[in-house]
């Protein structure tokens, strides 16, 4: 696909996405405001119930701060499209209608992908400046310009990621009726193995190598960790080259997908 | 332009038996058929033509435009579109067709529909002066030119349906095909798209295959019939000869005076030898008749029923259609 082309796919997208203003507001409020209140009362309770002044070597300020970062962050590697619009198309029918571009429907989708997630960068801008607002100086501390640098790098990549991730998931679509559980099973084993429900440091030492060698670290603790200083250097280039190797590991095993399923694909009825 | 040897396709329906003991031996194992959806098709459509793919539901039109789009690969045949293989989905053909289908929108919802057309110029490479000649072109004949702004979902239905069909040409295809474009339509919006369409091909010359439902879109825009049923293609010829295959029947109607019409039981007994009876009186009969006959059976009336006014009707195209569907079910020979 032409980079004119892709970009103009992403900016219809980001304007679609925008066009229900008062949607977009609510649900950032209020997620927003549910997320930090859910971080600061279990983190204190779970300190307070263990004792201990820190946990997986965070303190309370860190873990309700990385809690609020990784719940940013995580809406944008994942956006609002995928979250199994590209199966319900395929299941309706409507992928009939990108059949007939001359165009590739895995690279539309994506630029689609992307242009949603403007309204999730505006979110992470606008409620990461309120944190450092209410926090002061502990609200930004390791973050650097540099840091933020790698972030956007880390943040692109693991978007990539997640795209290619369910993307072979959603072609499921092509022999099941619904792929909704799957959806819901791939969000949850990432969310926990990628450290979105708890930072990835109180988990055993000995399955800290699993973790960083799997796939879902790379959608929500990496980028948190390189934005607040814990990851740089050849760490950073370590971490991406592992996201980067699954992204084509998935890619690869997408297309296969796609092939078969391709050649069963019935447009949605007779 | 579009040629088809022997294409068929036969889908894998998966089957459930009734009853929660069904349901329960479904969670194990699903069975599945084999469900014929169109029978070795053979046919070929030239360029200016509009050929019209009539059959009932479930027939295989919209699945055989869609293997002919390319949106669906074929279980066995070959079929060239413009000289490409529809299912490889070459750019190159795929930048020469459109498809239009009455269920399913393109433009997007949210957006106005002038956005959409930009987008569609740069999907399909049309430089920006050739774009905005045919978006007047097009916006113009469908008198939508005041609603490019609007967002889609704010339109009529009728105005969405001239939207997608501006969207559907807007990139200059040599091959249309159009899956029941008037699905839903109030007739005057029926009747804008037929004459845009005709007016259309008459300007462009592409190769239209078009199916529909509604009779008059077949009447109007079609010159050519081609007849599916159960996935067999069972007419393909001219639209004027479906009426010799059916059998070329004519209607007598009599509209009778209120004085001297016979009881009805009388009246019934003295049409039924003519023909088949359509309509029994007291104020009207109708009789339907070999052509051969309409002499002979008008004559009748006239000497033994107090005729006020008599016509005489050529039938329906669609009943003709639906005659000839149902004789070709019965086994009868054309």
């Amino acid at each position: 696909m032409r980079p004119a082309l892709f970009l103009h796919v992403a900016s219809m997208s980001a304007r679609r996405s925008l066009s229900y203003r008062a949607d977009f507001w609510i649900q950032a409020v209020l997620t927003f405001a549910a997320e930090l209140g859910l971080a600061w009362f279990l983190w204190a309770g779970m300190l307070a119930a263990s004792g201990a002044p820190t946990l997986g070597g965070m303190g309370f300020e860190e873990l309700v701060r990385y809690a609020v970062l990784v719940a940013l962050v995580g809406k944008v590697v994942r956006g609002t499209e995928l979250e199994g619009a590209i199966a319900q198309e395929i299941y309706e029918g409507g992928l009939s209608r990108y059949r007939v571009y001359p165009v590739s429907f895995f690279a539309f989708k994506y630029a689609q992908h992307l242009g949603s997630l403007l309204p999730s960068v505006a979110q992470l801008l606008v409620f990461g400046a309120a944190w450092v607002l209410l926090r002061g100086e502990a609200g930004l501390e390791g973050i650097t310009p540099a840091t933020a640098a790698g972030c956007v790098l880390a943040l692109a990549v693991g978007n990539l990621l997640q795209f290619t991730l369910a993307w072979p998931i959603q072609g499921v679509a092509f022999w099941a009726e619904n792929v909704w559980s799957l959806m819901v099973a791939l969000r949850f084993v990432g969310s926990l193995l990628g450290g979105a429900l708890l930072p990835l440091g109180v988990w055993p030492e000995a399955l800290r190598p699993v973790l960083e060698a799997l796939p879902f670290r790379y959608l929500y603790a990496f980028p948190v960790e390189v934005l607040t200083g814990h990851v740089g250097g050849a760490a950073l280039v370590q971490g991406l080259c592992v996201a980067l190797g699954w992204t084509a590991l998935l890619g690869w095993a997408g297309a296969a997908v796609w092939r078969r399923g391709d050649r069963i694909y019935s447009g949605a009825g007779m | 332009m579009i040629e088809v040897r022997g294409l068929a396709k036969t889908f894998r329906v998966a089957v459930k038996e009734p009853g929660l003991k069904g349901s329960l031996k479904a969670l194990v194992r699903r069975r599945s058929v084999a469900r014929h959806a169109v029978l070795p098709t053979t046919f070929r459509v030239e360029e200016g033509e509009i050929v019209g793919l009539v059959g009932p539901n479930g027939a295989g039109k919209t699945t055989l435009v869609k293997m002919l789009a390319g949106i669906v690969h074929p279980s066995a045949g070959d079929a060239s579109v413009l000289g490409y293989r529809p299912w490889e989905r070459k750019d190159a053909f795929r930048r020469q067709i459109a498809l239009l289908m009455g269920q399913k929108a393109q433009l997007w919802w949210d957006l106005p529909a002038s956005d959409g057309f930009a987008l569609l110029r740069d999907i399909y490479g049309v430089p920006r002066a050739l774009h905005a000649a045919r978006l007047d072109e097009l916006s113009s004949l469908l008198e939508v030119g005041g609603l490019l702004d609007t967002p889609v979902r704010r339109l009529s239905l009728g105005e969405r349906m001239k939207m997608e069909l501006v969207a559907a040409l807007l990139h200059g295809p040599k091959v249309v095909f159009l899956d029941e474009p008037t699905i839903g339509l109030d007739l005057s919006a029926q009747r804008a798209v037929r004459e845009f369409l005709l007016r259309y091909r008459e300007r462009h010359r592409p190769a239209m295959v078009l199916t529909s439902h509604y009779m008059e879109d077949i009447e109007r825009l079609c010159s050519r019939l081609l007849l599916l049923r159960e996935g067999q293609l069972i007419y393909d010829g001219p639209l004027a000869r479906v009426a010799e295959q059916a059998g070329d029947l004519k209607v007598v109607r009599a509209h009778l005076k209120p004085e001297g019409v016979p009881a009805p039981e009388a009246l019934r007994a003295l049409l039924a030898p003519l023909g088949e009876v359509l309509e029994g009186g007291p104020a009207q009969v109708a009789v339907r008749v070999p052509r051969t006959r309409v002499a002979e059976v008008a004559s009748r009336l006239l000497q033994v029923l107090p005729v006020a006014d008599l016509a005489i009707e050529a039938e329906e195209i669609g009943t003709l259609i639906e005659r000839l569907l149902a004789r070709r079910q019965e086994g009868a020979a054309p």
